[in-house]
């Protein structure tokens, strides 16, 4: 019924716009079409005006609504997120000065160099001063944003600190898989043919390698405060990316090609609680690359706690490979979801 | 349509820069090939290329009718018009002739059980596949061009004078042979 | 290649009389039948006309599918019947299903871009305005010219057609990354919707090469008498840059696409390795998803390029005859022009700083993207310093190109946190880049197609469009554009990922249920609003008031040489001879200048 509304509404204003319109057509006409065109340019020039005005209310104001959602209010929950906000501030002055200028610039002057039949046009062809000027103070500028960004880039983007914690974490339509790599710090290679969700091998870890005995599969990530990780990202299928906006980091997962970042956090779940005042606050995974349908809802969960909280949690955590090797022994019912199946012949 | 008024400076007829461009064009998708290929020839799992014997006898069939197209073009500013004809109609035969020696070629590595495409296939032998495949498709294109005219040129009614379209279509046919000749170069140094 | 002995042959054999060459050519006499004169035309304004009214078509069906899937974003609870009325098991319950979203937000960005925004901006403008502005009766080949429309058409119908398979479109972004664009198992729309993507594609790239052929060869070759490069309106220039681009980057994106159609067709590993999708564990080694997206963007930058130059050109060109004055800096414009195309196809990997490239490599590719934004810049102070004491006609064509210049200035400096690849770790794939490119590229360039739609409009009907209906569009657009986009980049800053389908179940991200509320409400008006446009235009080809002059904007180029209705070979006498560039507007006291007016003895120079 409101969609009938909505659409007879649309259909009526369009009818009186259009009649508007014609109508305008014979004024112009009748009135003579210098005059008409006097009156219109007034029109828009005024126009001009006001919408510089009102746009840059409307900047404002969507800022007062809108700053207060965005991460900027929460210190970043990394250390390299620290840079980034830092390099965010900083481009954020320049092109916020460039921006105002020019908006201003250009809306004034189409209201101040109105069509007036008082004024000529000036005839200003070149000067090559001005180009040398406004090639030359842009190039310093910009200098200046590509200098601090890639000094943080290679910051962000070089190996990891001698004793990082690792965590793999696998993405695939439409989760992710966590596995640490236990006390011997090393994770046991994988072979994508051995995968199996319902035998217990859904990440295709191969069993012959040793130090894949005491690796521990999650559904979540659990990180210790201020200690540095380093992420091992794979991808099972297709192209995935783990998001983590509050770190500000992302990188992605790609199938056969293992990627990494690295960073520390530096508040734990609970401190972030307080600090954004959001007792539902959990740091959160998004996958931030169109992987299939499912896309929307690839969340994954971070957990950053105390060294004690982290052990305990560990603690009660059963390496995956002796679940395995425990339920080789004793035939059990698989239980659960997977769209699993069993090592495929290929029937292509 | 002349639609080149008589006062250009004409350096060129805009027909064969129009081809030019176009050569350039299809450079590029090669080159885009090419460096796909390098590429992940430098990643793990590289199968070495083997050149069927086949692809060498292509190549001096193609470099002969490089040769017919010269031919045919002098034979035309000479108005010598059945030889004309003729080196146009070898022209075309040699092309398909060289697309059946491709044919040959890829069917002799499938019998020494080197797949191609599908399960158990590498991607060295994938890429020759599709590179020489399209250049088989731009080559056929000239071929087509040969045999219109060719079928054109018998029509005794009509009188051409005009070099360009047999000059065109020789340049396009010598671009078709050098990119060939580099294509088997660049399989076989970079196997 | 033999199209000029047919040419010969058929001026041999049908004309008796004597058909002399360039000065005198007199083609309405030719019979031309419905068929010659409007499907199969080789007349380069009448192909323009093609395009554009392709290209309209296109974007409608685009724009809807964007109020489709706003819909679901802004209304993310809602049920519409009328969906599963119309669109069956796409719309169960009323409610777009996640397929149905992702087949809508790949197919609406594959359109626009693609369909719209390159064949309806390029194609048109191209194909209109080169012959008559440099003065030559057609292009250099009208056969070719004629065969580029059909292969556009052709794509269309596959493209077409692709909606409307059983298992959808293509449905992985309009950027179709492998493998999930090269698995069936991975997603419904990569089963045969994706097939005809890369077909369609595939008959597009032919369209745009075989147009960008015409348009480089005959810029290059065809000018009339005293036109040097120099004297070039700067349209010709930008519509000439974009061609070059064209030429040289699609046959990477056409060789990406055809090792695509290999994977999915004849089970290569060009690009999969190491895959088990829905717990099938596929035989495929050595496969690189990298490898595609560097051969994707080899194209997919300089593609935004293709979009915005021709738009650049049109702004600089409405801009300066309707401020009455010369086109401020038109050496540096060119050379700002040519400095963007080099560097368009040196800047591609800025869409992969995630992917896990070398840091080096993600470096070098930071450098050379902010310096692109230079010649940008460049260009932006030259517009402004264009309308400081001007004299400004605000024909609705001028709001256009006014309004161009803001969305650029937006939208430009949003790339400049993008480029920055410390920033993009941050940003990539959230709605900070959605805005940016809708600003920049989508809204912006279609200014630039406004602005040139309203100011050749008498050229190509002999008629005005209204300028009430106009006006109204532009502020509508002008203003609405701002109000959905605008608030799009604090989405980014919240890390809001693009391409969801639902946010409400997420913690960190569904802050926003309202302004994404909002945000679809403008989207719709905005949607209405240009139905306003289609409306003025296809209504003012029959009933707009009709032109009195030849000359309606007093513009100094050749086009507004032409008769008012310009037939076949665009000058009924000889072609006129020019004499000074295209920008003499308000030269010694004088309106304007055309170019093939002779310098007078007591000129000024400039």
């Amino acid at each position: 019924m409101s969609g009938f509304f909505i659409l007879a509404i649309l259909a009526l204003a369009f009818l009186v716009v259009f009649q508007i319109a014609k109508a305008s057509e014979y004024v112009s006409v009748l009135k003579g079409e210098e005059k008409t065109f006097l009156q219109n340019n007034k029109i828009n020039a005024f126009l001009f005006i006001v919408f510089l005005v009102a746009g840059l209310v409307g900047v404002w104001y969507c800022n007062e609504l809108y700053y207060g959602k965005t991460l900027f209010v929460q210190p970043s929950a990394s250390d390299h997120g620290e840079k980034i906000d830092k390099m965010m501030w900083i481009t954020l002055a320049v092109t916020g000065v460039v921006f105002f200028m020019t908006q201003i610039m250009l809306f004034w002057f189409a209201y101040k160099y109105q069509y007036s039949e008082k004024r000529k046009a000036y005839y200003y062809p070149h000067n090559n001063k001005w180009e040398v000027l406004w090639t030359v103070v842009p190039a310093i500028f910009l200098t200046v944003l590509v200098g601090f960004g890639l000094y943080y880039w290679f910051g962000i983007t070089k190996e990891a600190p001698q004793g990082s914690q690792v965590v793999e974490i696998t993405g695939k339509q439409f989760n992710w898989l966590v596995r640490y790599p236990g006390k011997d710090a090393v994770l046991g290679r994988k072979n994508y043919r051995l995968t199996n969700a319902s035998d217990g091998n859904a990440l295709g870890v191969d069993w012959e390698d040793a130090s894949s005995h005491d690796d521990i599969e999650a559904s979540e990530v659990h990180l210790v405060v201020n200690k540095p990780v380093k992420f091992v990202i794979n991808a099972q299928d297709v192209i995935h990316d783990v998001g983590l906006p509050h770190f500000r980091l992302k990188m992605d997962a790609v199938p056969g090609i293992p990627t990494t970042i690295w960073f520390t956090p530096k508040y734990t779940t609970a401190e972030m609680k307080k600090i954004t005042g959001n007792k539902d606050f959990v740091y959160e995974i998004s996958c931030d690359q169109m992987c299939g349908s499912g896309h929307y809802s690839m969340k994954g969960i971070i957990v950053v706690e105390t060294q004690e909280e982290y052990n305990a949690w560990l603690a009660d955590k059963k390496p995956q490979y002796v679940t395995v090797m425990e339920g080789k022994k004793t035939p059990v019912a698989v239980a659960d979801s997977a769209t699993a199946k069993p090592i495929a012949a290929l029937s292509k | 349509m002349q639609a080149v008024s008589e006062q250009q400076r004409k350096k060129i007829h805009p027909h064969k820069f129009t081809l030019w461009v176009a050569i350039g064009s299809i450079l590029m998708m090669f080159a885009g090939l090419t460096s796909a290929y390098i590429v992940k020839r430098a990643q793990a799992n590289w199968a070495l290329l083997e050149i069927p014997k086949a692809f060498w006898i292509s190549t001096v069939v193609i470099l002969a009718s490089s040769l017919t197209t010269y031919l045919a073009q002098k034979a035309f500013k000479e108005r010598q018009m059945l030889k004309y004809r003729q080196m146009l109609g070898i022209t075309a035969l040699l092309g398909l002739a060289f697309l059946i020696l491709q044919i040959v070629g890829f069917t002799a590595l499938t019998k020494q059980d080197i797949k191609l495409v599908g399960a158990g296939s590498n991607a060295s032998f994938s890429f020759l596949l599709a590179i020489a495949s399209l250049h088989g498709a731009h080559l056929l294109g000239g071929v087509i061009a040969f045999f219109v005219m060719y079928v054109r040129s018998r029509n005794a009614k009509i009188r051409s004078y005009n070099p360009v379209p047999i000059e065109v279509a020789s340049t396009y046919w010598h671009f078709v042979d050098l990119l060939w000749i580099y294509l088997i170069l660049f399989f076989s140094v970079m196997k | 290649m033999s199209e000029a002995t047919i040419q010969g042959q058929s001026v041999i054999g049908k004309v008796a009389h004597d058909h002399g060459h360039a000065g005198h050519h007199e083609h309405d006499h030719h019979e031309e039948s419905f068929i010659s004169k409007y499907v199969f035309s080789q007349d380069h304004k009448m192909i323009a006309k093609q395009f554009l009214i392709t290209g309209m078509i296109w974007a409608i069906i685009g724009g809807l599918f964007s109020v489709l899937f706003r819909l679901q974003l802004g209304y993310p609870d809602a049920t519409f019947p009328f969906l599963e009325d119309i669109f069956g098991k796409w719309a169960q319950g009323g409610k777009i299903s996640p397929d149905f979203y992702y087949a809508l937000v790949t197919m609406h960005g594959t359109i626009l871009v693609f369909f719209v925004l390159t064949a309806g901006l390029s194609g048109t403008f191209a194909n209109l305005l080169i012959p008559l502005q440099i003065g030559a009766r057609d292009m250099a080949s009208p056969m070719l010219n004629m065969l580029s429309y059909w292969f556009f058409f052709g794509a269309s119908i596959v493209m077409f057609a692709s909606l409307f398979v059983q298992t959808g479109p293509a449905a992985g972004g309009w950027t179709i990354y492998p493998p999930l664009s090269a698995l069936g198992q991975a997603s419904e729309g990569s089963k045969i919707g994706m097939d005809l993507w890369l077909v369609s594609m595939a008959l597009f790239i032919v369209s745009s090469l075989l147009g960008g052929l015409n348009y480089i060869s005959t810029i290059l070759n065809m000018r009339t008498k005293g036109l040097s490069m120099t004297r070039l309106p700067l349209t010709v220039w930008a519509l000439f840059f974009t061609a070059v681009l064209g030429v040289l980057s699609f046959p990477v994106l056409l060789s990406g696409a055809i090792l695509l159609l290999f994977d999915r067709n004849l089970g290569t590993s060009f690009y999969l390795s190491d895959i088990v999708v829905k717990g099938e564990i596929l035989p495929n080694e050595g496969g690189s998803a990298i490898l595609f997206q560097h051969l994707f963007w080899f194209l997919g930058h300089p593609e935004v390029y293709i979009i915005l130059l021709p738009a650049m050109g049109m702004v600089s060109e409405v801009m300066s005859v309707n401020a009455r004055k010369p086109i401020f800096g038109y050496l540096a414009m060119i050379v700002s022009l040519f400095a963007i195309t080099i560097l368009a196809f040196l800047v591609w990997a800025h869409h992969m700083f995630v992917t896990g490239l070398n840091p080096f490599l993600g470096a070098f590719f930071v450098l050379l993207t902010l310096l692109i934004a230079i010649p940008s810049a460049v260009k932006v102070f030259n517009w402004l310093t264009t309308i400081w004491r001007g004299n400004l006609r605000f024909t609705p064509a001028m709001l256009y190109a006014i309004g161009f210049v803001s969305l650029f200035i937006s939208g430009g400096l949003t790339g400049i946190f993008l480029g920055n690849s410390t920033l993009d770790l941050h940003l990539h794939d959230t709605y900070f880049v959605v805005a940016h490119f809708h600003i920049v590229m989508g809204v912006a360039s279609f200014f630039g197609m406004f602005a040139g739609l309203n100011h050749w409009f008498p050229k190509m009907y002999g008629r005005y469009l209204n300028n009430t209906m106009a006006y109204i569009h532009f502020w509508i657009t002008f203003v609405g554009a701002y109000l959905i986009f605008w608030p799009m980049h604090y989405q980014g800053f919240a890390g809001m990922p693009r391409r969801y389908y639902d946010y409400s179940n997420w913690e960190s991200f569904k802050q926003f249920i309202e302004l994404n509320r909002f945000i679809s409400t403008v989207a719709m008006v905005v949607f209405a609003a240009q139905l306003l446009l289609v409306f003025n235009f296809f209504y003012s080809i029959f009933k707009g008031r009709k032109l009195k002059t030849e000359n309606p904007w007093g513009a100094a180029t050749l086009e507004w040489t032409t008769p008012i209705n310009p037939g076949h070979g665009n000058w009924p006498g000889e072609i006129p001879e020019v004499h000074r560039w295209a920008y003499d507007y308000g030269k010694d006291g004088r309106e304007f200048i055309p170019q093939n007016e002779p310098v007078g003895p007591n000129e000024s120079h400039h």
